[in-house]
């Protein structure tokens, strides 16, 4: 049978941390090793320094004054309070001269210096005894055959040691409990983040658009993550809901003249026809037919727009274009009755794709010709904007735009009332603002310099300057 | 001319056949890239039409390996992915020229009329224009009816050197846009129409018998 694992034991963060735990495991380990090892070295020196100096002392004594000035030293010490040391002093028969034994714990007369460990009876003040370990140095007095010990109560050191034993054998496996439990927790945490986007994924593939990843608002890379996708989703969102709209207006924009078309070809099947009333309905209807194509031209190429696929920035005169636009349209404008000026500033240069940006400009060109009644007077101007910048404006004496209803007359197919009685696929100016923003510009609608009942419109297609 | 038609809808290969047929021509028809490719090598043709996506071998990839084995026969590219990207892989590939889907009949013909013309060797470098009593001096840039001078400016004057290059045939609006001003984009605005209206009048008005036709639903033809 396989065993199931949770799903953080499984993760990335799950194996760091048990890593980590293994790692911290044996740091700590080493570390207690060598605070062990240092700490009873260390006890053991400074013991041997202590020994060391006591005997220099106890030494001087004897030089000085032989056996007797020893013994009488040996006693004094033994008085001393807070000496830690216990001495035993014996003559070459033997003999007990001084000290806090009876006779001398064990002894190998053949060695000049011996270490010696051993334990002792100390009696208490209730009449026991206890029995007391002790370590000390047996010293052989060369010219006497005496022999002088100095001990010292080991007891205190092996509690000491004992405790580091007890600390490390108890530390060490809470440690590793403690660590592996940390790690878990912190890969735990990290699955639930990760899991939490995987789950809002998921939600959202199942068409549940609206859902976003929950923010701690801890700024740490699974808030900046999950600030990303929702920033992603929230475009996502846009553009289906953008989608979905289009989608509405194509069937309702496009309903009408297919409805047309039907009722037409309808007349035509039931009536007997001349040949030229057949001729004539036909091709009226090839053109209802056209335009229900270019609508749909026109809706194509602006999702390859907006969705990146079309265009080709390279670096261009955007005065030459305009200036060849310009007499492009000047026979259209004198046949509408209009007045036309342009007034274009030389070899101003932007990184765009010369075929976009000449739909763009000849689109409010077009409407402004469609927008103004005769008489009026439409002009283009190209000059040098704000911050680097290229200003295309279309400025015409037509009814304008009110404030209010600019925003709308930028998105798909929201065209004025006004308007719809005009041709056109109310796509015009949707594809000037995909194309500002392309090309890292913007459109800004604006009145015109008339009156205020008839303002006219002021279009302005900023670009960055190359 | 003897057109090579590749194009595996069955319907549209109908379609584009009956418009050519009736301007005129003779078709000949494949439905697949391969055979089309074999056709367009054994065989001799005036020009051909070639869809862009076609079963076994897509349209792009039969032109180049058609132009790389040294075929010179010139081609119109169909698509119906009808943008400016498309075009220019299309006219890299090896087309003379290209036509999104949907078309009007008259477009098509227009464009495989002009192609005919095209045949590198063909067209010896000319001086002198005619249409009728037409003349267009490409050198001193004068134009002349019946004797007549003719002032022109600049774009009148390409405008109708593009005609009578194609004198006799229907040039259509977009034709001329692409040709004569070099846009890919639709003005929308009967631009074009307005610019020949003035051409015309500087070149039928004072004269009986009028040059420059307008062709209903398809474009212009001057009279060769």
């Amino acid at each position: 049978m396989k065993l199931a694992l949770p799903s953080f034991l499984r993760t990335t963060t799950f194996k760091l941390a048990l890593l980590y735990s293994a790692m911290f495991a044996a740091f700590s380990a080493a570390l207690l090793v060598y605070l062990y090892y240092s700490t009873v070295y260390y006890i053991r020196v400074e013991s041997d320094r202590r020994m060391d100096l006591e005997f220099e002392q106890l030494g001087n004594a004897y030089f000085i004054g032989g056996m007797e000035r020893l013994s009488e030293s040996v006693l004094e010490r033994m008085t001393l309070n807070g000496s830690t040391f216990y001495y035993f002093l014996e003559d070459s028969t033997g003999t007990r001269l001084a000290g806090h034994f009876q006779r001398m714990p064990t002894h190998n007369p053949d060695l000049d210096v011996q270490t010696v460990y051993f334990d002792f009876d100390v009696p208490e003040p209730d009449g026991t005894t206890t029995v007391r370990p002790a370590a000390g140095r047996i010293v052989r007095l060369k010219d006497n055959g005496g022999a002088l010990l100095v001990a010292f109560d080991t007891a205190q050191q092996t509690a000491i040691v004992g405790r580091i034993q007890r600390a490390i054998f108890i530390a060490a496996p809470i440690g590793l409990i403690l660590s592996l439990l940390g790690g878990l927790l912190i890969s735990r945490g990290a699955a639930r983040r990760a899991d939490e986007l995987a789950r809002t994924a998921e939600a959202v593939m199942g068409g549940e658009l609206g859902r976003r990843v929950p923010l701690r608002g801890s700024g740490d890379e699974f808030d900046r993550l999950g600030q990303r996708m929702n920033a992603m989703l929230d475009q996502i969102e846009k553009l289906v809901e953008s989608t979905r709209n289009t989608g509405n207006a194509i069937a309702h924009d496009l309903r009408s003249p297919l409805s047309r078309l039907r009722n037409r070809l309808e007349v035509a099947l039931s009536e007997p026809m001349s040949k030229e009333s057949a001729e004539a309905t036909l091709s009226v209807t090839v053109e209802e037919v056209d335009r229900v194509l270019d609508t749909f031209n026109a809706i194509l190429r602006l999702a390859r727009l907006e969705a990146g696929a079309e265009g080709e920035r390279v670096r261009m005169n955007v005065s030459d274009l305009a200036e060849q636009l310009a007499e492009l349209f000047e026979p259209a404008f004198d046949e509408a009755e209009l007045v036309f000026r342009s007034q274009i500033t030389k070899n101003l240069m932007v990184l765009g794709d010369r075929d976009l940006i000449g739909q763009a400009l000849s689109n409010l060109l077009d409407n402004a010709v469609k927008y103004t009644p005769a008489g009026g007077t439409i002009s283009l101007t190209v000059a040098r904007g704000p911050e680097g910048t290229v200003d295309l404006t279309v400025i015409d004496s037509g009814p304008g735009v009110p404030e209010e209803a600019r925003a709308r007359v930028v998105q798909r197919f929201q065209r004025m009332d006004s308007a719809r009685t005009q041709p056109g696929s109310g796509l015009g100016l949707v594809l000037v603002v995909s194309v500002a923003e392309m090309h890292g510009g913007e459109f800004i609608l604006a009145d015109g310099s008339g009156p205020p009942e008839a303002p006219g419109l002021k279009a302005t297609l900023r670009l960055p300057r190359a | 001319m003897h057109v090579l038609v590749i194009e595996d809808d069955a319907e549209m290969a109908g379609f584009i056949e009956k418009v050519l047929v009736e301007a005129g021509h003779t078709v000949d028809k494949a439905d697949d890239g391969e055979r089309g490719l074999e056709k367009a090598r054994s065989e001799e043709f005036d020009a051909m039409v070639v869809d862009r996506m076609l079963p076994e071998k897509d349209g792009l990839t039969l032109l180049r390996e058609f132009r790389d084995a040294g075929g010179t026969t010139p081609a119109l590219f169909l698509s119906a992915l009808g943008d400016v990207q498309n075009k220019v892989q299309g006219l890299k590939a090896g087309a003379e020229d290209y036509l999104a889907k949907p078309f009007a009949p008259a477009e098509l013909a227009a464009r495989v009329e002009a192609l005919g013309r095209r045949q590198p060797g063909q067209e010896p470098p000319v001086t002198v224009l005619k249409a009728g009593d037409l003349e267009m001096s490409l050198l001193t840039r004068k134009v002349t009816r019946a004797g007549q001078k003719i002032d022109l400016q600049p774009r009148e004057f390409r405008l109708l050197e593009y005609l009578m290059r194609h004198a006799g045939q229907v040039v259509t609006r977009t034709m001329l846009l692409e040709k004569v001003w070099d846009y890919n984009f639709d003005p929308q605005t009967n631009v074009i129409d307005v610019h020949v209206s003035r051409l015309r009048a500087k070149i039928d008005k004072e004269f009986d018998e009028p040059l420059l036709h307008t062709v209903r639903g398809a474009g212009y033809r001057l009279q060769g």
